[in-house]
């Protein structure tokens, strides 16, 4: 273990760390710009210059490619060193537009910051600075050349990391060129990691510029919910709507980056017919009216039919305490159905891998990385676990061999960016050989009897979920003893439900009265239901979510609920000091928010899924709850949403699933 | 449309490699030969071949000098405007050839004869300053040698003009 002396310091560090990164783990950061932790060296910005006073290399040298030995000694003070970074910064501002003002990287930007911090602030060319022409990239990634300072970032993420093949970089010299062949949207499904990734604006997102600055935003640490990988991320709202979603570091699961679709896809948060009022038989009202309404509604329906007519339904869109507080509320009608899936093979499949799962056989997303031997056994995995690829990509690179069994039929667009070798069956896999073999499977769609044996081989296992929580549907499943609803519909039994959050479809549920339902999209059971309750999305609620290696993160909540302010109705401002609107003039909202202050957050009335149950469940004559995690899920409480999760294995014994 | 032959010997060509990249700089240069320049649709022939995608091999072909993506002469004058060049004077060279070819740096001579280009340095740092016409290197130039030199080359002729050559 190398140890030496950084600014004064002691630091001892692990062979092959870099002198940058030395100065990182003990707080100093020297600026750079091409260095990032996920990404090859590549040495091309210069900026990274310290002095070596002492030691095996002396003088000027670049700190993030040259790694740590014993008995360096470090300044990245010296005069020397400040000269260079403050030359080099200098040189690569030369030909920038200066256009921070219009900007959309402005506040957030590496190049602002080192700039300021290498000292330097007063231009001195005056010749003329070479431009470039923008590339039209698609709907999601804005264009803007001129700001390049050439540091290889995006063309080592895209092409080396998350292997596109349509962008990369031409030209050479003082020209050189970060862009696609010709105008087109950029093909890969982690494209919008550029946005991240460029340490200046070359790279802005189009689906939320020019709305607000970085000192504007309220941000969190929150966990994808689109599928059950459970990528980190942090959303960026600005007045009640999301700006933009940026990757948030987890080095096991998702490195630092996120797929397009957990970026771009904010419709549905941002809906502005999202459903933002509880309603009782279309009536809108509030949200304690709609619980009594909805209590009652139970109870008649009890008289008339008994529990065992009754099923509550949720869906792997829950999160883990919607799940533990669905199966609370229907253990109160010892009778009543349970149900979070609606097709057998997904409930069953489900629940098996959070059954046959363990530490030991459980494999994380990075653990592909390091992989000997991979096989896709019929996933879909750019729609079912994107995230996976690029560790897959990383193994395949270094000579892992990666087979795809069974594979479902892709379409083509959805290349995957790396070589595999298609086998009939997994018999076909040369398992046996190796000593680090990982299979990634789809729970509904691979037969248990087929996994347990390759568990048993020490082969490890990522299995992909149903739904974002599908594993905690999987535990609170197991627990309660739920059914697919297809079973309950099957037997017949069935005349009511009450949904939260559930994605049945309205068609099969004839003769069925849905007396409720809980949700925050607008779906054909909202439609059909007695008594409607808004409930959060997860950005703005806070909870904890399980992803399909077991590995239970906590997300927070990024903004209160309400309606955006943006495009807010005119009557929202009738009391505002702009008055009524004049007789026979229509109601326009004036160009300023609301400046009455008000105790309620107009359309804020929803609140989490799991806060409705637990509402729902008192007025049912239960316990009031404050808190869902309790018993073996206690220790979940006080996790740090930022220190990368915990495994749940070792909360229970898996075995019996009366401790889960 | 490149001829059934030529795809053939450059599938040889690429077959024969290491990796796909190593190839494809004799690839351009082929296609390159049989176009004239590398032509929008010879990137696209060239991407086929190697099993790369076009924006690939556009990375490829700008890197590399002496494959041209624009129409260009039949004979092409680089210009060292390098360092050592740019010491020993290169910019009277520079003006000189301008005036004599009445075309500006990246221009083509009206009759097709010559394109003019900059270029980073031949590697005869000690002989500048220096140009190259084709594949002959003309070295401490004054302007009366450049005149010679361009009179050289014109008489020369047209025939097999040495950058679309296999060189
Ligand atoms: S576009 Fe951005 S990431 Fe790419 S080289 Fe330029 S500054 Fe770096
Ligand atoms: S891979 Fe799944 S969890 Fe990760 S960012 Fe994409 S959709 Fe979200
Ligand atoms: S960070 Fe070291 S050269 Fe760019
Ligand atoms: S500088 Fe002109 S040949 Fe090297």
């Amino acid at each position: 273990m190398p140890k030496l002396i950084i600014d004064n310091l002691p630091v001892e560090v692990a062979p092959g760390t870099t002198v940058l990164e030395a100065a990182r783990s003990i707080g100093i950061t020297i600026p750079h710009f091409c260095y990032h932790p996920a990404l090859a060296l590549a040495s091309a910005c210069r900026l990274c210059a310290v002095k070596m006073l002492d030691g095996p290399v002396k003088g000027i040298q670049m700190s993030c490619s040259l790694p740590a030995q014993d008995g360096m000694v470090v300044s990245t003070t010296d005069p020397e060193a400040l000269k260079m970074r403050a030359l080099v910064i200098e040189w690569l501002m030369m030909n920038h537009p200066h256009d921070c003002p219009v900007c959309d990287e402005g506040g957030e930007c590496l190049l602002q910051d080192f700039t300021i911090a290498g000292g330097h602030s007063r231009r001195r060319y005056q010749g003329d600075k070479r431009t470039h022409r923008n590339q039209y990239l698609g709907e999601h990634v804005y264009h803007e050349m001129n700001r390049c300072i050439q540091c290889y970032r995006c063309v080592r993420f895209y092409q080396d990391y998350a292997g596109g093949t349509d962008f990369g970089v031409t030209g050479s010299a003082g020209r050189v060129y970060f862009g696609r062949f010709e105008d087109g949207p950029l093909e890969s499904p982690f494209s919008g990691n550029l946005v991240d990734i460029c340490p200046t604006g070359v790279f802005t997102d189009k689906t939320g510029r020019y709305r607000a600055r970085y000192w504007d935003y309220q941000f969190s640490p929150s966990i994808c919910q689109h599928c059950s990988v459970g990528c980190n991320l942090a959303p960026q709202a600005f007045q009640r709507e999301v700006i933009k979603i940026v990757g948030r570091r987890n080095d096991q699961v998702n490195s630092w980056f996120i797929c397009d679709r957990a970026r771009f896809d904010k419709k549905g948060i941002n809906d502005p017919s999202r459903p933002r009022e509880p309603k009782v038989d279309g009536e809108a009202t509030d949200y304690e009216t709609a619980l009594d309404a909805l209590a009652a509604r139970i109870y008649d329906f009890l008289e008339v039919h008994g529990p065992e007519s009754l099923a509550f339904v949720g869906s792997s869109r829950l999160s883990l305490e919607g799940c533990l507080m669905l199966g609370e509320l229907a253990a109160n009608f010892e009778a009543a159905a349970l149900s979070f899936y609606g097709d057998p093979a997904e409930a069953k499949g489900s629940q098996f891998a959070t059954e046959l799962l363990t530490e030991q056989n459980v494999a994380a997303p990075a653990d592909l990385a390091s992989a000997d031997c991979i096989v896709l056994l019929s996933v879909d995995l750019m729609n079912e676990g994107p995230m996976l690829a690029p560790f897959i990509r990383k193994a395949s690179l270094t000579g892992t061999k990666v087979y795809r069994v069974d594979a479902p039929a892709l379409p083509s667009e959805q290349r995957l960016p790396f070589d595999c070798l298609d086998a009939a069956t997994l018999a076909e896999v040369p398992l046996e050989t190796a000593s680090r073999a990982i299979v990634v499977c789809h729970a509904a769609r691979t037969p248990h009897e087929e996994l347990a044996p390759l568990a048993a081989k020490g082969v490890r296992l990522a299995v992909l979920q149903p739904g974002p929580n599908g594993f905690a549907a999987g535990l609170a499943a197991r627990k309660h003893g739920a059914v697919p609803f297809a079973e309950v519909l099957a037997a017949k039994k069935v005349r009511g439900i009450v949904a939260f959050e559930s994605d049945l479809s309205a068609a099969n549920l004839k003769g069925v009265t849905v007396l409720g339902c809980a949700d925050w999209r607008t779906s054909e059971l909202a439609q059909k239901a007695g008594v409607f309750l808004p409930t959060t999305t997860w950005m703005e609620s806070t909870g904890t979510s399980i992803n399909f290696e077991g590995r239970a993160q906590r997300f927070e909540r990024t903004f209160r609920p309400g309606l955006p302010l943006r495009g807010l109705d005119a009557k929202y401002y009738a009391q505002s000091r702009y008055g009524e609107p004049a007789p026979g003039q229509p109601e326009v909202p004036p160009p300023q928010p609301p400046r009455i202050p008000r105790g309620e957050i107009p359309g804020g009335q929803e609140i989490e899924a799991w806060k409705a149950m637990a509402r729902l469940l008192e007025k049912l004559g239960g316990e009031p709850i404050v808190e869902p995690l309790t018993g073996s899920w206690r220790p979940l409480r006080e996790m740090d949403p930022e220190a990368g999760g915990e495994r749940i294995f070792g909360l229970f014994k898996s075995s019996e699933p009366d401790t889960l | 449309m490149i001829p059934e032959q030529l795809r053939k010997s450059l599938e040889a060509r690429v077959a024969h490699a290491f990796s796909a990249r190593e190839a494809a700089v004799d690839v351009m240069k082929d296609l390159q030969f049989h176009y004239g320049w590398l032509t929008d649709e010879a990137v696209g022939e060239a991407a086929e071949i190697l099993g790369l995608s076009r924006l690939q091999v556009e990375e490829l072909a700008t890197f590399y000098e002496m494959i041209y993506r624009r129409p260009v002469g039949n004979k092409m004058i680089h210009i060292c405007d390098s360092i050592s060049c740019w010491n020993a004077g290169y910019e009277k060279i520079l003006d000189h050839l301008k005036a004599r070819l009445g075309v500006e740096v990246g221009g083509t001579t009206a009759d097709g004869q010559f394109t003019l280009v900059p270029c980073c340095c031949m590697g005869r740092c000690g002989d500048g300053p220096l140009i190259s016409i084709g594949s002959t290197i003309y070295d401490h130039l004054t302007p009366e040698l450049v005149d010679q030199a361009l009179e050289i080359e014109r008489l020369s002729g047209t025939a097999a003009p040495d950058h679309k050559g296999q060189a």
